[in-house]
């Protein structure tokens, strides 16, 4: 099914925009509840003497939790829809119990993490779980309801031939996967690790040494996604919400899938080498070189 | 009723082993750092090479299957483009705002440590590469070859779901795409996870020493593994009638 050029953009443009706001919340979230492969730096802390007030659960990788947190609220919403509920009723009940029953994963997998660590006596705080995983919670629904509300469009206005639980599935896989490669650089590669100097990448020596003072008393991970909301979590936001879009753009403006469709796509690949490279070429210039060429510094003396 | 020495379901079989080799060659191709990478460590996307594939070829198989539910009788050099398309610009997306991440997040220019200048634009990596890490960032060499592994993942996706909804649906005409789907998600994630052991969590791309070390025993391993899905693919079509 293709819809006409106008309702295709607005559908389109909808879409886009969850899509966004469901990366950058998918983000943020992992932020919050330190999860992926930035995490591996939290679970390292304690091992080097480091102990720490940073909620530290990793459910399992980022796409995989966020599938099942996806699926599980779409398959809550299809069984509501068929009892004739608003699908905007059915949506957000549906992303709700999904961001309850991953925020009781959150809490096993938090307490059962500090617990392999006692005998690196990092304590288990419970004040921390107490005001971190409503916040998780949180940040869990505003992107379920997003990528089950991509998942009903595409299945009632766009035609898809899956039905919604597996479209939020695989929805719920590539924010996460786009959100643990994106977002998490900034979490792990930045925030972890503001006393190393600005423009290098973290020396392998400095593994596990966490910085765990904050702008105002101990760091929390409430400060963590505070600082990563300014970056990261729209980055990974503008990641999502691009695949979304440029993925379906050509087929709305070409009117289905044809050889012009493709070639469009394929220049959009292309640009988007052009612009790595502008990029690239760009940082080079301007962060410089790390040490000298020894022909060139030869030359020189 | 389905038949397994059918020469048809034969080929059938053969083309989903075939497809679930591509995905895992395409796997080779995309460049992943894993935990390191997401510290600046090390070269590449700061994912999982499980989770990068699979997150780019199930944007092919949304692509490829939404171009076959739309026109039935679409040749199927279409519906695999359909999927390379989708694959491709999910992949170049994330590359992008993994790119601003590194570059104005993190502040580290893009280095490959694998080679001292890039096949590609020829630009000089080793002095890029700052101290105590095995580069960092995505330079132009490993986004191109994530873009490849893309598009071979997108047209291996593509390939499962074509043959196995042309199996199902005259068995299961509603549900086809839906099993199909299902199916070659499997068949995505088995072929995606070979090559992790290969890999051993990083690998920069088809420039990478790794690259040639491994690829031949994955795709082999791949290929077999491929094989006996594509035979349940068929056996649970058994099932249907």
């Amino acid at each position: 099914m293709v819809l006409d050029l106008t309702m295709g953009m607005a559908v389109l443009a909808l879409m886009g925009a969850l899509a966004t706001i469901a990366g950058c919340l998918e983000d943020l979230e992992t932020d919050v509840g330190s999860q992926s492969n930035a995490n591996s730096q939290v679970q390292l802390a304690p091992q080097m003497g480091f102990l720490h007030r940073i909620y530290n659960k990793a459910i399992s990788g980022e796409p995989v939790s966020y599938g099942f947190s996806a699926v599980t609220g779409a398959t809550v919403t299809t069984v509501l829809l068929n009892f004739r509920l608003y699908p905007l009723t059915a949506i957000t009940i549906g992303a709700f119990i999904a961001a309850i029953i991953y925020g009781v994963f959150s809490t096993t997998a938090h307490a059962g993490r500090i617990a392999s660590q006692s005998r690196f006596k990092q304590p288990l705080y419970m004040d921390m779980i107490r005001y971190t995983t409503p916040t998780i919670i949180a940040h869990n629904f505003i992107a379920n309801f997003c990528l089950i509300a991509i998942a009903y469009l595409q299945f009632t206005m766009l035609g898809f031939p899956f039905p919604i639980p597996f479209l939020a599935l695989i929805w719920g896989i590539t924010v996460g996967c786009i959100g643990s490669a994106v977002g998490d650089v900034h979490y792990g590669g930045e925030r972890q690790y503001q006393n190393r100097e600005f423009g290098v990448g973290l020396n392998t020596a400095l593994s596990g040494r966490i910085v765990r003072k904050g702008e105002s008393g101990l760091r929390s991970s409430i400060d963590n996604v505070w600082f990563c909301a300014k970056f990261g979590g729209p980055a990974t936001g503008i990641g999502f919400g691009l695949v979304v879009f440029l993925t379906f753009w050509p087929v709305i403006i070409f009117r289905g899938y044809t050889w012009n469709t493709m070639i469009a796509g394929f220049i959009i690949v292309v640009l988007m080498v052009l612009l790595n490279r502008l990029l690239e070429v760009n940082i080079k210039n301007t962060y410089g070189p790390y040490k000298e060429d020894k022909i060139e510094k030869e030359a020189r003396t | 009723m389905v038949s397994l020495l059918d020469p048809t379901m034969l080929t059938n079989i053969f083309l989903i082993a075939i497809s679930g080799t591509l995905i895992c060659i395409a796997v080779h191709f995309i460049p992943v750092g894993g935990a390191p990478a997401a510290m600046a460590q090390a070269t590449g996307i700061g994912t999982g090479t499980v989770e990068l594939a699979a997150g780019s070829g199930l944007v092919g198989l949304l692509t490829a299957s939404h171009m076959y539910a739309g026109e039935p009788n679409a040749p199927v050099s279409l519906v695999l483009a359909a999927g390379a398309m989708g694959s491709m610009i999910m992949m170049a997306s994330v590359g992008i705002a993994c790119g601003i991440m590194y570059a104005y997040g993190v502040g580290v220019p893009f280095a490959s440590a694998q080679v001292k200048r890039d096949p590609i634009t020829g630009a000089r990596q080793d002095l890029y590469v700052s101290k105590g890490t095995q580069g960092h960032g995505v330079p132009t060499v490993c986004f191109v070859s994530g873009l490849i592994g893309a598009a071979l993942g997108g047209i291996g996706g593509a390939l499962i779901y074509y043959v196995l909804v042309g199996i199902y649906t005259p068995l299961i005409t509603t549900s086809a795409a839906a099993v199909a789907g299902v199916f070659t998600v499997a068949v995505f994630y088995v072929n995606s996870v070979i090559p992790s052991y290969g890999v051993a969590g990083t690998i920069e791309g088809f420039h990478d020493p790794k690259f040639r070390r491994v690829l031949p025993k994955d795709a082999v391993t791949s290929f077999v593994v491929s094989l006996l899905s594509g035979i349940i693919a068929v056996m649970i079509a058994g099932g249907m009638v």
